[in-house]
């Protein structure tokens, strides 16, 4: 038979394969369900505190802190790029490389130059190949990152940022919008920018206490570290929605496959079965 | 000479009882004389009590019992030599091109020994096709043999006039070519091109370079088992004259398939997949033959049918063994509309060794097929996982495999009817440089559309500026 035990091997291997995606799907999908609850529980105090930056951006205050200034002259611009840590969830991480490439050949064109702190192995792994700046990396972060781990990266930004080595800070993140749709965005993260929806009638400040740099230093800090981490959640959530979707059209795929080979399989037992009966019917007939 | 009578006819196959003491030999010539019939038997057992079994080498139609049969004492023989240049003979040497009788006083039987071992020549220069992946992957030796593989409509006899058309036309020395079981209308075509191209000239025939033998698919099984014999003789001669000749034969297959119509009918018992027994003495007798010696070389060049796609098949499989050059044809690749639908992967030559064809062409080579081998891994990935999954580094392989294939096509001058483009003969110093500037990644930033259908690398840049 040609090749019937190839073919035969070749289906065995491809069932092996949809048995780990189908399983990896399931997988996705309950870790999905966590990821989502845990993002939702992020999402109030990261919004409400963006809230408050949002005004404290437009006040007019007697302290204006460095995170809030607007420089004039961008020459750095840091980065903060969230990736997963494992691969097979289709084009999440590929689509928002290749957004992210775009933005910084357009930085670049217009002479701006670029630090990466990359989260998440995927990150560190393409953009160590393609030779950009990193100054800092963190992996292996797991399903339920903690914040302490977020941390140091976050550190290394904001002192390259207070330094004057860079002069903006964005955070590259997918977006969780529904469980098959995620999108990368880009945001600014420093200096904090004002909300433009709402509306000020007057110039207004708050009130500090017990100084006005205090507060700031520590707020700003726990409102950047908050944003990462909520970013960070988020793309967690993406990764399970689009690993599901992946794995999904996979196990589809396989099953395609394997149709296909089983087709080509039985025809090919098929032809050794009539070939074999052809030849014994003429050879009794010869005799 | 002696004289028997025919008492048995079955199809192709025809018993006649002669005298126990005037017995033909095996292969010995028979004439049946019948009224308005002289159909030519070729000895291939002798039964016992004077009666021997014969294969007709033409129609039986109109014979019967009793008829008259000649002994001519010697095996069919042959005109050779320079007058056959510019025409048309069939199996038994008889011109079929309707310009008068073969006029020579040369004469040789179609039955021979293959040449000694102490007389054979081997070859390591190469021969320039101007086909990129031949020229690449499957280089020609002079004096070497070439086998074209491939199943129904994939491109054998494409491939094969290209070739003629490459190699024929500007060769300066003689060239044969034997049809054998395939189209009359390609034996037609063939003659009229060559005419066309003055290989051929029919005012002059001194001035021809090409001998043509045809046994078509028409023609009874003993004529298209016998031909390719002679197309072979005709080399021979020229060979032993010191000429370096070109031998092409297509259809090889067709050859086996004639022996395994006259198999049964001789009374032996199929063997595997219904072929004869004596396939791989049958195929070795023809191949062993068509060798080059100290004297002169006979490059040949063979299309070879696969039955069913499947290379397998006890045929082309006996037929392998015997090459220098495997050119297999693919089906797979011809559905992607990818011509010539040779596989880089499947296809051989002895010839591509750095010592024959030098260090570069080697590597260039091997790494136009590791990429296309790791791209034929990763396409299963692909199928089930999608092209996201993959690496970097993977993706580059892909994306380069993908050029090497299209690049890997060229228009054919005999092909222009189908592409509408003028064929293109790429040396092999522009083919390296194609293919290595690929591998080196020179190339990543065109499309894969721009080497699709071009000669060299140059036309593929001048191809991406219109894109």
């Amino acid at each position: 038979m040609a090749g019937g035990k190839e073919v035969r091997t070749k289906i065995a291997s491809v069932k092996n394969t949809q048995k780990i995606t189908k399983a990896m799907e399931m997988v996705a999908a309950s870790k999905m369900r966590k990821a989502q609850d845990r993002m939702l529980a992020a999402r109030p105090y990261s919004e409400k505190i963006r809230n408050v930056i949002s005004h404290l951006a437009h006040a007019n205050p007697e302290y204006k802190h460095p995170y809030l200034v607007t420089r004039e002259e961008v020459k750095r611009i840091g980065l903060i790029v969230v990736s997963t840590d494992r691969g097979l969830c289709g084009g999440l991480n590929a689509n928002m490389f290749r957004m992210l490439l775009k933005k910084i050949q357009n930085w670049e064109i217009e002479g701006k130059e670029i630090d990466l702190c990359v989260i998440g192995t995927k990150a560190a792994g393409f953009f160590g190949s393609i030779g950009v700046n990193i100054i800092g990396q963190v992996t292996h972060i797991g399903d339920e990152p903690n914040p302490e781990e977020l941390i140091g990266t976050i550190m290394i930004m904001l002192n390259a940022y207070r330094d004057g080595d860079i002069d903006e800070v964005h955070l590259v993140s997918n977006q969780f919008v529904n469980s098959m749709v995620q999108t990368p965005v880009i945001q600014q993260l420093v200096p904090g920018e004002p909300d433009e929806k709402e509306n000020y009638a007057s110039y207004w400040d708050y009130i500090y206490e017990p100084d006005a740099e205090e507060v700031l230093d520590g707020f700003l800090s726990r409102y950047i570290e908050s944003q990462v981490y909520a970013g960070v959640i988020e793309n967690i959530s993406c990764e399970m929605a689009a690993r599901m979707v992946a794995m999904k059209s996979a196990t589809e795929n396989a099953g395609a496959l394997i149709d296909e080979l089983q087709l080509i399989y039985n025809k090919a037992r098929q032809a050794a079965i009539t070939q074999e009966l052809s030849e014994i019917v003429a050879g009794a007939a010869a005799v | 000479m002696s004289s028997g009578k025919i008492v048995q006819i079955i199809g192709a196959v025809l018993d006649v009882e002669f005298p126990s003491d005037a017995i033909p030999n095996i292969y010995d010539a028979l004439i049946v004389e019948g009224e308005g019939v002289s159909t030519t038997l070729e000895v291939q057992q002798q039964l016992g009590d004077g009666i021997v079994r014969t294969i007709a080498l033409g129609s039986t139609d109109g014979l019967q019992r009793g008829l008259s049969v000649r002994n001519t004492g010697e095996a069919i023989s042959i005109p050779v030599g320079g007058k056959t240049l510019g025409r048309i003979m069939n199996v038994l040497g008889e011109s079929i091109d309707e310009k008068g009788p073969i006029d020579t006083d040369e004469h040789m039987v179609i039955h021979r020994e293959a040449p000694k071992f102490t007389e054979l020549s081997p070859s390591t220069e190469l021969l320039e096709t101007g086909v990129k992946v031949i020229d690449l992957i499957i280089p020609f030796a002079k004096g070497g043999k070439v086998g074209l593989f491939g199943g129904a409509g994939v491109g054998k006899t494409v491939n094969m006039m290209e070739l003629i058309n490459n190699i024929a036309t500007q060769h300066s020395g003689l060239s044969v070519f034997a049809g054998v079981g395939e189209r009359t209308r390609e034996g037609n075509d063939f003659y009229y091109e060559m005419q066309e191209s003055g290989v051929v000239n029919v005012d002059d025939f001194e001035k021809s370079k090409v001998s043509m033998v045809y046994g078509q698919m028409n023609e009874p099984p003993g004529n298209r088992l016998r031909v390719a014999l002679t197309g072979l003789t005709l080399a021979e001669k020229f060979r032993d004259e010191g000429r370096d000749v070109l031998l092409f034969i297509d259809n090889i297959y067709r050859f086996t398939l004639a022996g395994v119509e006259c198999s049964a009918l001789l009374g032996r018992m199929p063997s595997a997949v219904g072929y004869q027994p004596t396939l791989a003495e049958e195929m070795g007798r023809l191949q062993e033959r068509i060798t080059s010696t100290k004297t002169g070389s006979i490059t040949s060049i063979q299309a070879v049918y696969v039955p069913a796609d499947d290379l397998t098949d006890p045929s082309p499989a006996t037929t392998f063994s015997h090459l220098d050059s495997t050119v297999v044809l693919s089906r797979q690749i011809a559905e992607l509309g990818l011509y010539p639908a040779i596989d880089p992967l499947d296809s051989t030559s002895r010839q591509l060794d750095p010592l024959v064809v030098g260090q570069e062409h080697y590597d260039v080579a091997r790494g136009v097929q590791n990429t296309l081998q790791r791209y034929k891994e990763l396409r299963d990935i692909i199928a089930i996982l999608g092209m996201d999954e993959l690496s970097e580094e993977d993706k580059l392989v892909v994306s380069r495999a993908r050029k090497i294939q299209r690049f890997l096509t060229q228009p054919y001058f005999v092909a222009k009817v189908f592409t509408g483009l003028d064929g293109e003969f790429v040396p092999l110093k522009e083919t390296l440089r194609g293919f290595k500037e690929i591998i080196e990644g020179q190339h990543d930033d065109i499309p894969e559309q721009a080497f699709y259908n071009v000669g060299t690398i140059d036309q593929v840049l001048e191809k991406a500026k219109g894109l």
